[in-house]
């Protein structure tokens, strides 16, 4: 082989590698960086070196803890839509005939192409309080109308909601995939051995389709709050009394809201760090669970 | 054969005892999440053609139809501008991008070489980089080089995508060797080797990621509201919010833009529902 192959690969690379240290690691590097100084932005103020002061206060603030438990909730509240109903319809709707299931298909999958920001606005509007179709039917019903965004309650539900409405129909599109994949001479072989209908989803196809869920898990739990972003930012800011703010947006709201850039940069290294830790652990479950598709 | 034969503990298959036909259940909770899934869709629409008279009706047919909310729109914001924006932003970060995970998955698939394995790891990990940790910095740059509030800065944080270069990685390994051998023998250059020879017969993949990329610029919302500032200069998603004011909803012409915002997307999605659908599954969740 020539020396010159040895430079040709990475001629190839150079877009690509330029464009993720350009745009991710060096901005990784420089948020660790601007953590240790108190800046507002502005390209005239110095930026003063603050040590970890950042991160104590950051630590000390019970807006920093909201957020997270927020995020928690975000996570958790995304698993039913990500997981749970989609596994179960998939798993219900096996034996519909081909010709219904790619209509259903074609159906359910559409809330995954629309923009969030459209998602949102229509949401917005059916739930408006005074005149959204969900609370005219309740008034209607004669129940108080819900401020299913303005309540602190409630709004976190309402988000997780949206958040959950666009994924829940695709989600279900993966379970059916996974579950369609399972050989079927195995299915039958446990009904001629008398397993109940029950028996047959426990230990059968759970098991079988424990990878594909685990994978939607990871997927939800890593990304479930971040996909909330953009309802948060458009339908609640982040509100009632930061009651739907989860970390990500707790970030945008101290650097471009309050221009506090040392904070943002100090919250940005622990979520970095948080979300590091739990993508390790959620890879080296799913290489343990893997063995089951063997 | 006749499973006469084999004594059967239990019958093969349970009597039925439901009382629903089989499989109503399942048509039951199909047709459910349909509706769920569509109903909002088709409410922005019939909502963004009521008169403002009629906005507050519930009603799911509208008595009258008019096109006032499209006029006002039109007039408040620039949507053709927006819409035209978020095209060309949309072509180019596909076209970006495809080029850019063309070059890296052949570099991946044609040679072996120190640091491959680092560099593959490089781009497969940027997805544990959440877009707030970095967007300060990003924003910075983005000044820096006085390009806020362009469409060219719209393009230029998305050159490189991950999930590109993955899938792209994926099917040139899955690429016969023989034809590149072939290929060779005739005295074709590396580079000749990857756009007439393996490149043409990636259609199916480069379609799928196109697909994919376009729907997800399109529908973008984060960068463009970090990194615009004026209507004109900003893609149509920006545009929906300029009608969510805390200080109260314009309803109709908020459903028109929306309807406006979506169509082109609910378009393509018409004509290539199959291969769309095909794209996100493969693509997984991101």
């Amino acid at each position: 082989m020539f020396r010159a192959s040895n430079v040709t690969p990475w001629l190839y690379l150079l877009p690509v590698l330029l464009a993720v240290i350009v745009w991710v690691y060096e901005p990784l590097g420089q948020a660790a960086w601007l953590s240790f100084y108190e800046w507002d932005m502005l390209p005239d103020t110095a930026k003063r070196y603050v040590g970890l002061a950042n991160y104590r206060n950051l630590l000390a603030l019970p807006k920093l803890w909201q957020a997270l438990g927020n995020t928690a909730i975000y996570m958790l509240g995304l698993l039913p839509f990500a997981v749970v109903i989609p596994f179960a319809i998939a798993i219900h709707t096996q034996d519909l005939p081909a010709h219904f299931r790619n209509i259903y298909r074609v159906m359910i999958f559409v809330p995954m192409i629309v923009a969030p920001v459209v998602a949102a606005a229509v949401w917005r509007w059916l739930l408006d309080p005074a005149h959204g179709l969900l609370n005219r039917a309740i008034t209607s019903l004669g129940f108080h109308p819900v401020g299913f965004l303005s309540d602190p309650h409630v709004a976190i539900w309402t988000i997780i909601f949206i958040t959950g409405w666009k994924l829940v129909g695709f989600a279900t599109l993966i379970a059916a995939a996974a579950n369609a994949a399972i050989n079927p001479a195995l299915i039958e072989a446990a009904k001629l051995d008398g397993a109940s209908s029950w028996a047959v989803i426990r230990h059968i196809r759970l098991p079988l389709l424990s990878s594909t869920a685990l994978l939607l898990v990871t997927m939800s739990l890593l990304l479930g709050a971040q996909w909330s972003f953009v309802y948060i930012s458009a339908l609640t800011d982040g509100g009632p009394l930061g009651a739907t703010t989860n970390i990500y947006y707790l970030l945008w709201d101290f650097g471009f809201s309050s221009g506090a850039v040392g904070w943002s940069a100090a919250s940005a290294v622990l979520l970095f760090l948080l979300f590091a830790l739990l993508a390790v652990g959620l890879v080296r479950l799913s290489d343990r669970l893997s063995f089951h598709d063997n | 054969m006749t499973t006469d034969s084999i004594a059967l503990p239990f019958p093969a298959t349970r009597p039925a005892t439901r009382i629903w036909p089989k499989g109503l259940a399942g048509h039951l909770v199909m047709v459910l999440l349909s509706a769920l899934s569509l109903f909002p869709l088709y409410w922005m629409v019939i909502s963004s053609l009521r008169p403002a008279n009629a906005m507050f009706e519930t009603s799911l047919w509208p008595a009258t139809a008019t096109l006032a909310n499209y006029r006002y729109t039109l007039r408040a914001i620039p949507v053709a501008q927006m819409l035209g924006n978020t095209v060309v932003v949309s072509t180019c970060v596909t076209l970006i991008q495809l080029l850019t995970a063309i070059l890296a998955a052949y570099a991946f698939t044609r040679w072996r070489f120190r640091g491959e394995k680092l560099a593959y790891s490089l781009v497969a990990l940027t997805w544990l980089v959440p877009l707030q940790v970095v967007m300060i910095p990003n924003f910075l740059l983005v000044a820096d080089t006085g390009l806020l509030d362009s469409l060219t800065a719209l393009v230029i944080p998305h050159f490189a995508s991950a999930l590109a270069v993955m899938m792209m990685t994926q099917a040139m390994r899955a690429f016969p060797g023989e034809l590149i051998d072939a290929a060779r023998v005739d005295g074709s250059s590396d580079w000749g080797v990857l756009w007439r020879v393996i490149v043409p017969n990636l259609g199916p993949t480069l379609a799928s990621l196109a697909i994919l990329i376009f729907i997800s610029t399109w529908n973008e919302y984060f960068w463009p509201l970090l990194l615009s500032r004026s209507p004109e200069n900003t893609m149509i998603q920006i545009g929906i919010q300029m009608f969510m004011t805390a200080e109260g909803n314009q309803w109709g012409p908020l459903m028109a833009a929306s309807t406006m915002a979506s169509l082109p997307i609910l378009a393509l999605y018409v004509v290539l529902q199959r291969q769309v659908i095909q794209s996100f599954m493969r693509s997984g969740l991101r």
